[in-house]
């Protein structure tokens, strides 16, 4: 940036060196530091909850493979099914949507991204509302109509697949639709101008080179399937089905608390998603997406002729199943006294909702996590900005250990990284923890790739002349900055301030850590409402829950609207 | 050349391990217009922002109305904002979040004037590009022109003396290009200022400057009147990178004298000093008639191929010095086969450095 490069000859250097210190350090001890904690502790074979350990050893790790096999084996069936459906249910949609002349494709594939807002969380509080055993709708209409036993189990195996796959497939979908969209479609004309016909073109052209595409998509979905939380402790923990995360989880809660046993489970997982994404991105990297260019194309889409309208009906089903019905059936339950899908059954009420927001722990639950956005939100984006001119415009040396500082958190599983603050921050000798303070400086953490990727894309996408144009007019930084470098970002500012407030008012994995009796937040009151006070008040919060990020959401794409219109 | 403006002295620039720019010097006088000229990655782009102060060099200086802007030895290095110069940006720079007033409006605010002036000079500049019409649009709804024409209404717009451009017209399409060179010469002659342009089209480079500066690999080939750069090209470089023209290979053989490699002895002149070791001769495509003319060199040759392009037309001539490509006014057109004689004045038969 042309500020530095004006003084680079000049003492100001100390200064920035300075700054540089002091942010590697504030990110280096909010990032690493409760890695160190969570390193040391899976390593303790003392007392777990004595620290320092006062014995180090391999006993933590060795215990995974002795007595918790059959978890890692819960999980990896788990994963597995979890993302051949993912990436089957997503390369589908992505075929339809960007290869087919299917009606409506601008709104379908606006639809598409409504799993991801709904929240695995909420959506499988809703399947167990829908597919839960005896008392779950499907069950409740299949006797209705003199059926006996259950149709439907969600507490299952396949069940806690069946909902990862449904609410976190959308990832698999998005990848593989970028790989498809940016396929130049003259390769595959070039095909049929030398005489193949529509079937041998997409066998012999098309599959080749959308190939590498998928199974980068299935490693990235694999890995995230592995971590994944909020199914496994809705549906799994009832049906007895623990995997890694919900193992990690339970060894926290057990009297005394298994720390070191937690550790050790966390760090395998942060180390086995951590290998399998760095060979994702190597694979990405490397030769074999060479003809798949960034280049965005339109392909040109096949005629379906009639078939189209069933295609339309696949994603419409997609929807349906994700998001349409899941809504309905916590709508349902949470206008009634005791859920039942038998309508002349029914005794409405509006008595959850009162109670969600009369009940005191609900209640501050709600506020305390809006609070948290708001605040995180507002403070964060401001941090966050200042970090990604640090990364991306500035030339201080050591600004790409700040880039590489800032993005960590997102390489670890939330769970585990929540894991790691709750060590640490029982024995830093700081006591915020079990404050609203601690829930803060956790989401800020853990937020920092969000925000810093979001403002990235605005940073990056701003032309560098048009911050050099306004040097040139003689403008000073100071300057520079109010009248164009930050008049611009406003929108990207504004976006990523909605995102991290989402993103706030629905965490669940670091939160179920570091909530505290008198610091409670909405996501985990979910959780433990479902646990012990019934589907009704529980769906009434989801709803409120999901009702917020909604405004939220809708408010965002206003903004990103207006920003791309004013960018183009 | 009247009082020096801009002085570049020895410019070294880095980045990294590659050197972009290896020691250029170079002077432009006051009211002048240089152009620098190259290929992409020759160095131009980084020497003109050096000059803006938007990159570092780690050698050399540049100083603008005899005041240091950067001294390597002095460790001097005012910031952009305090040169005083202007810039037209490849890109434009257009601010997409202001209207047309305000973009042109920015350097006279900076520089605090008063309401009035600014009014003033704003729609004094937006006339000189024909955009008043339009100083109340949002700047993201111009066209690539209109973006064209407000960039350079704003870099005008403050009085500068010295106003840069990098590449201004490479975004628009080529017959826009063609018009607006013709303003930019326009508008050049009718203000006072000294400005140096970037480009790598040489065709544009020799329409609107006074001299032009031809770079390559991050050093200087040649610094010339736009006729002396064309008629009188110093390295096989410039031969070709400026205009077209024929090599042909041979050696010294007199004074005046070149042997070429088939046999044949040509009257040639050089824009430097023979040293003897010069090996090649550049004839311009444009300069060669293919009907005898007294005191020219003369050499018989047969028409291989004949290409109608409208403007001209290019011949490829077989002949004692190779296939040579000749250009000739689209009248008394040849036919393929035809004998001819091929006859070039030994003014335009320049001897190139070794």
């Amino acid at each position: 940036m042309t500020l530095s490069a004006a003084d680079a000859l000049r003492p100001r250097r100390n200064w920035q060196a300075i700054v540089t210190v002091a942010i590697l350090l504030v990110v280096g001890f909010l990032v690493i530091l409760p890695m160190v904690f969570l390193i040391e502790e899976s390593l303790n074979v003392g007392d777990p909850m004595a620290f320092p350990p006062q014995a180090y050893g391999l006993k933590n790790y060795i215990a995974i493979f002795d007595e918790d096999i059959n978890v890692l084996w819960n999980t990896l069936i788990i994963a597995v099914m979890a993302t051949i459906m993912a990436i089957l249910i997503g390369f589908t949609l992505a075929w339809i949507l960007t290869r087919t002349n299917v009606p409506g494709s601008g709104m379908l594939e606006r639809l598409m991204e409504l799993p991801y807002y709904m929240t695995p969380l909420v959506g499988a509080l809703a399947w167990a509302i829908i597919a839960g055993p005896k008392s779950g709708f499907m069950n409740q209409l299949w006797k209705g109509i003199g059926g006996s036993g259950d149709i439907a189990d969600i507490y299952t195996h396949f069940g806690i697949a069946w909902v990862m796959a449904l609410f976190e497939g959308t990832v698999a979908f998005v990848m593989i639709s970028a790989s498809m969209k940016s396929m130049d479609p003259a390769l595959e004309e070039s095909a049929r101008v030398m005489g193949a016909s529509k079937l041998r073109t997409t066998l012999t052209v098309t599959l080749p080179l959308v190939m590498p595409g998928v199974l980068g998509a299935t490693l990235f979905v694999f890995a995230e399937m592995l971590g994944s939380f909020a199914a496994a402790l809705v549906i799994g923990i009832p049906g007895r089905i623990y995997v890694i995360t919900t193992a990690i989880w339970d060894s926290t809660l057990s009297y005394p608390p298994d720390y070191g046993r937690a550790s050790a489970m966390g760090l395998t997982l942060f180390v086995v998603m951590f290998g399998m994404l760095t060979f994702y991105r190597y694979m990405i990297v490397g030769g074999s997406f060479a003809t798949i260019t960034g280049k965005a194309f339109r392909p040109r889409p096949m005629n379906m002729g009639r078939l189209a309208w069933v295609l339309f009906a696949v994603c419409l089903l997609y929807v349906f199943l994700a998001v349409v019905l899941p809504v309905a059936a916590l709508l349902l339950t949470s206008f009634q006294r005791f859920a039942t899908v038998i309508l002349s059954q029914a005794q409405f009420t509006w008595a959850n909702y009162q109670t969600a927001l009369s009940l005191g722990p609900v209640r501050t639950a709600m506020a305390n996590s809006l609070m948290l956005g708001f605040g995180v939100a507002t403070v964060g984006v401001l941090v966050m900005a200042v970090l990604v001119w640090i990364i991306y415009r500035s030339q201080l040396t050591g600004r790409g250990a700040v880039e590489y500082l800032v993005m960590f958190p997102g390489a670890v599983p939330r769970l585990v990284f929540g894991l790691a603050l709750l060590w640490a921050w029982l024995n830093i000798p700081i006591s915020i923890y079990g404050t609203l303070w601690l829930l803060a400086l956790a989401y800020f953490t853990v937020m920092l790739p969000l925000g810093v990727r979001t403002l990235a894309g605005v940073v990056l996408q701003i032309d560098k002349s048009l911050e050099e144009c306004a040097r040139v007019c003689g403008a000073g930084w100071g300057y520079q900055m109010r009248t164009v470098t930050l008049p611009l970002l406003r929108p990207g500012i504004l976006a990523a301030w909605l995102l991290i407030f989402m993103a706030c008012v629905r965490e669940l994995g670091v939160s179920v850590f570091l909530m505290g009796p008198n610091a409670k937040v909405i996501a985990p009151s979910i959780v433990s409402a479902f646990a012990s006070s019934g589907t009704e008040l529980t769906a009434a919060m989801a709803l409120i829950q999901t009702f917020t990020v909604i405004v939220a959401l809708v408010i965002l794409f206003r903004v990103t609207r207006g920003m791309t219109k004013e960018l183009a | 050349m009247s009082v020096t403006r801009i002085e570049v002295k020895d410019l070294v620039i880095r980045y990294g391990d590659t050197t972009a720019v290896n020691g250029v010097s170079f002077t432009v006088g006051r009211g002048e217009h240089v152009t620098l000229l190259g290929p992409s990655g020759c160095g131009k782009t980084t020497t003109l922002r050096a000059i803006a102060g938007l990159e570092q060099p780690v050698g050399g200086s540049i100083s603008i109305d005899g005041q240091a802007m950067y001294d390597a030895s002095q460790k001097r290095n005012i910031p952009t904002e305090q040169r005083g110069v202007s810039m037209v940006f490849q890109s434009y720079a257009v601010w997409p979040h202001m209207t047309v007033f305000d973009n042109v409006a920015y350097g006279l605010r900076v520089r605090k004037q008063n309401a009035a002036d600014i009014k003033a000079n704003v729609e004094r500049a937006l006339d000189l590009v024909q955009m008043r019409h339009l100083a109340d649009r949002g700047a993201s709804k111009l066209s690539g022109g209109q973006q064209q024409r407000v960039a350079l209404a704003r870099a005008i717009a403050f009085s500068p003396t010295v106003v840069l451009f990098d590449e201004p017209l490479s975004n628009l399409d080529a017959k826009l290009r063609a018009e607006m060179r013709v303003e930019l010469r326009e508008l050049q002659r009718r203000l006072d200022i000294t400005s140096v342009y970037v480009t790598h089209d040489q065709e544009e480079a020799l329409a609107i400057s006074d001299r032009v500066i031809v770079m390559n690999v991050g050093v200087i080939e040649q610094i010339g009147t736009p006729e002396q750069i064309y008629n009188r090209p110093r390295s096989r470089f410039v031969a070709d990178f400026v205009g077209s023209a024929n090599i042909i290979k041979g050696k010294l053989s007199g004074d005046g004298l070149f042997a070429t490699d088939g046999g044949v002895t040509l009257k040639a002149t050089s824009a430097h000093k023979p040293h003897g070791k010069e090996s090649e001769v550049a004839v311009r495509t444009a300069y060669v008639d293919l009907e005898p003319r007294p005191g020219d060199n003369h050499v018989p040759g047969k028409v291989r191929q004949r290409l109608f392009h409208g403007d001209f037309v290019q011949y490829v001539i077989d002949s004692a010095l190779g296939a040579l490509i000749v250009r000739r006014p689209p009248v008394n057109l040849l036919s393929e086969g035809a004998d001819v004689t091929l006859s070039f004045s030994p003014d335009h038969c320049v001897l190139l450095e070794a």
